[in-house]
């Protein structure tokens, strides 16, 4: 993208593209007042481009805020923006079709006036923690009695009839008119334009996003203003999609809706699938989950040993039961960590894996609905596996490995076949792999195997949390996430209960923006290497009755694209010399390249 | 020992997992979720045949009440030895469930070759507010005689008629086993599993 490239300079080594984004002082003064303070609903359905001039009042220069998609929807102190060019366009991107129009410094623009009403309407002076913790929109439209509009994120499902199947928030009295509107967008662009549906439409005031993503018999939609960026937005609708589809398959929906149009799926969906969605809904909503916007899985840290030992003796046993499980029986397997949803072990066939998405699915799967499940039961559950045969289902064995001494740490043996027969070809297989790894002894080991690393434990100084992915293996890997209780207490408000998920929220938003500054909007990779440098300021104010001064943010952030890896990295606050910032970066790419056979499977079993 | 095939069927939440929890690991969850697809266990019961300890294994399909599951249905009732047609007497519509299933039942396998046992779940909840039951026990007794099939009301949640039902299916099939034996009919063919190779003495396979 066009704007990357004014952020170049030249501090990097030679053969990278190293950028930055340059600081201005532009203080926001207080007393700045927006009109509107709801998504203006108004749609202008001609293809244009909406601009609008923010003029703050007393600054004269431009102001623009970095990272503000997570501090924006805080109310906070007054804060320095900083940006190369003071470009305030505001993007209003009605048909997809001008998708490069969106420029990064629109959501910036956005961005900065959402925190600009923050700040107005901030009455508390008392110091923040320096990243603030508050829950989004806190006080916006306080007096609304609409639920739904106080969420910040909504994921509506329908059918291309209209009928309403799935919402992650709402009754269904109040999303029935949404879906209704949701149907009748849709199907104006389609009538008008067959060949260009709509994709996204974003109302600037509060920089509010609506994704669409049309797979007739069912339209999908996220509106969010937490600041994603339309590509990851239509990732996750997708994601949901994928879900569908795992459960029905692509055949049975167009099957269900080819009888009838106006079939209302909800009947055909079961209670378990919409427990299912909504758990989707809440893990990429409130949660950290890299797996998404990566497309890759993380894996158990493991020794080499340890894997290379279950890798050879699942080897083995494929061969020694080929008589029992004839060639083509078993397709895939694998030994998961139930409670993190990472891969210990795999055994594949040559030359072919699943992808992702339907691992992550099937992972999510285990978790949500198998996670009371003992180890004398055994599953055989049909699950469609989107993204290798939209139409055909696959047949997984699922056995929790029977350890008494670990219950908070559950490991799940996986086998999966096309045929819906072969349970007990399968369960013989997994018995006698079972007996195998206990006689040699590996099974407490498995069981033994830790949480994973610490971002202490890697050898990069002034760095405070990174993702490294190998793009061989399609995995990455990340230190655990360490926060802390105090985090929130701190600020002594009691909406803050969970501090897990406000230092998830931190993290997501911080690596979304990493994410975003290296993908275009149609979500591709900008460069194949590419290294970035991004900045997070925050100056505090000292407010009238403020007794102390809090610190400053100065955050950096770096991505580091090559054509082997991608790393993305988030230092401590106030270190800012980007020399030091790229030799931890190199420091942890050696780590990674160093303990490559402990942080990823490989190759896996493969026959 | 003996081994004998077991099938759980009937409508989405009359607690077939339950009753199965209940019998296998004497337990009890309020909330459950949902099974998917099928789940296979299994667990030994002790028969008393004139004084003589029997052991006799069930190898158990929990299958899902779920509708999309149906057509994986006949998989695991193909080859049972007893079916437990389970429904919930606190649910009209459930019962009605569970008389399609016996007559599918019937229909595939044949009365001659799987045990049916119709089972009223749920009690408990009748015990503590009589007016939440929706199918009387007569009604169903009724059907149940007229159909041939064995009949029990259960409770997974007080273990009240769990552990006397499996029982039960054990005794009946270890004496249809024996006469099979005894009079020699098709031998050893199919429906009954029986680790050791099986002659006609009968205490080969009780051992």
């Amino acid at each position: 993208m066009e704007s990357d490239e004014s952020y170049i300079d030249n501090l990097i080594p030679a053969g990278m593209t190293a950028s930055t984004k340059k600081d201005n002082d532009g203080i926001v003064q207080p007393g700045l007042t927006i009109t509107k303070d709801s998504p203006t609903v108004s749609i202008n359905l001609d293809n244009t481009i909406v601009s609008q001039r923010l003029t703050p009042s007393s600054s004269s220069s431009d102001v623009l805020e970095e990272g503000s998609s997570f501090m924006g929807s805080m109310h906070m102190n007054p804060r320095q923006f900083s940006t190369d060019n003071g470009m305030n366009i505001i993007t209003n991107d009605i048909t997809g079709e001008n998708e490069n129009d969106i420029d990064d410094q629109s959501d910036l623009v956005d961005q900065l006036a959402q925190s600009l009403y923050s700040y107005a309407a901030t009455t508390r002076n008392y110091p923040k923690p320096i990243i603030s913790n508050e829950v989004p929109n806190v006080f916006q439209e306080t007096q609304d009695s609409d639920e739904l509009n106080k969420q910040d994120k909504n994921f509506f499902i329908l059918s291309s009839a209209g009928k309403p199947i799935f919402s992650m928030n709402g009754e269904d009295n109040q999303i029935t008119s949404y879906m209704g509107i949701i149907h009748t967008i849709v199907n104006y662009f389609q009538l008008n334009n067959p060949n260009n549906e709509i994709k996204t439409i974003i109302l600037p005031p509060k920089n509010q996003k609506f994704v669409f993503l049309n797979k007739n018999p069912i339209v999908l939609m996220v509106t969010s203003t937490r600041g994603e960026s339309v590509n990851e937005l239509a990732s996750q609708l997708d994601f949901l999609y994928s879900y569908i589809l795992s459960s029905l398959s692509e055949r049975q929906l167009s099957r269900l809706f080819g009888k009838r149009s106006n079939t209302d799926l909800r009947n055909f969906l079961e209670v378990t699938d919409f427990e299912n969605l909504d758990r989707l809904c809440q893990v990429i909503t409130y949660e950290f989950y890299p797996e998404l916007i990566l497309n890759s899985l993380q894996c158990m840290m493991v020794s080499k040993t340890l894997r290379n030992k279950l890798h050879e003796i699942m080897s083995t046993q494929l061969v020694k039961e080929s008589k029992f499980l004839p060639r083509g029986t078993l397709l895939y397997g694998m030994i998961v960590s139930a409670s993190l949803n990472r891969l210990i072990s795999l055994i594949r066939p040559k030359g072919h894996s699943l992808h992702t998405t339907d691992l992550q699915l099937l992972f999510s799967l285990i978790q949500n609905q198998f996670s009371n499940m003992n180890e004398n039961q055994e599953l055989w559950v049909p699950i469609c596996f989107p993204k290798f045969n939209a139409n055909g289902f696959l047949y997984s064995y699922i056995k929790f490995l029977p350890c008494k001494n670990y219950e908070h740490n559950k490991n799940v043996l996986i086998l999966i076949s096309g045929q819906k027969d072969s349970f007990f070809k399968l369960k013989l297989f997994a018995d006698k792999l079972w007996n195998k790894i206990v006689d040699e002894n590996l099974k407490s080991k498995i069981f033994d195997i830790g949480q994973g690393y610490k971002v202490t434990d890697v050898p990069a100084p002034l760095v405070h949390h990174f993702i490294y992915k190998a793009k061989k293996y399609v995995q990455f890997t990340m230190p655990d996430l360490e926060y802390h209780q105090s985090e929130e207490d701190s600020d002594g408000n009691p909406s803050f209960q969970n501090a897990k998920f406000e230092y998830a929220k931190k993290l997501r938003t911080y690596y979304q923006q990493l994410h975003d500054c290296i993908t275009s909007e149609g979500g591709r990779q900008l460069n194949k290497s590419i290294l970035n440098f991004i900045r997070w300021e925050l100056k505090s104010n000292v407010g009238a009755t403020a007794s102390f001064q809090k610190e400053d943010v100065n955050l950096m952030g770096l991505v580091w694209v090559t054509k082997n890896f991608e790393l993305y990295l988030i230092c401590n606050n106030g270190i800012t010399d980007k020399n030091i910032i790229f030799k931890s970066a190199r420091k942890i790419v050696s780590w990674c390249k160093k303990n490559e056979s402990k942080l990823f499977i490989q190759d896996g079993a493969v026959f | 020992m003996l081994q004998f095939k077991l099938v759980l069927l009937g409508d989405s939440s009359v607690g077939k997992s339950s009753i199965v929890n209940r019998f296998v690991k004497d337990s009890f969850e309020d909330l459950r979720e949902s099974t998917i697809g099928a789940a296979f266990l299994s667990q030994t019961i002790k028969l008393n045949d004139n004084g003589k300890e029997v052991i006799v294994k069930f190898e158990i399909w929990d299958t899902a009440g779920q509708e999309r599951y149906k057509s994986l249905a006949p998989m695991y009732y193909r080859n049972a030895n007893a079916a437990l047609v389970v429904y919930d007497i606190t649910e009209l519509d459930s019962l009605n469930k569970a008389k399609t299933w016996v007559e599918e039942l019937k229909n595939k396998v044949g009365d001659d070759n799987i045990v049916i046992y119709l089972v009223g779940n749920k009690l408990d909840v009748c015990e503590k507010d009589s007016s939440k039951r929706l199918v009387s026990l007569e009604g169903a007794k009724e059907y149940a005689k007229e159909q041939g099939l064995l009949f029990i009301e259960t409770s997974a949640k007080t273990g009240a008629n769990i552990k006397e039902t499996f029982q039960e299916i054990g005794e009946k099939l270890y004496d249809i086993k024996k006469t099979e034996v005894n009079t020699d009919l098709d031998g050893n063919t199919g429906e009954i599993e029986i680790s050791k190779p099986s002659t006609n003495d009968t205490t080969s396979c009780c051992s």
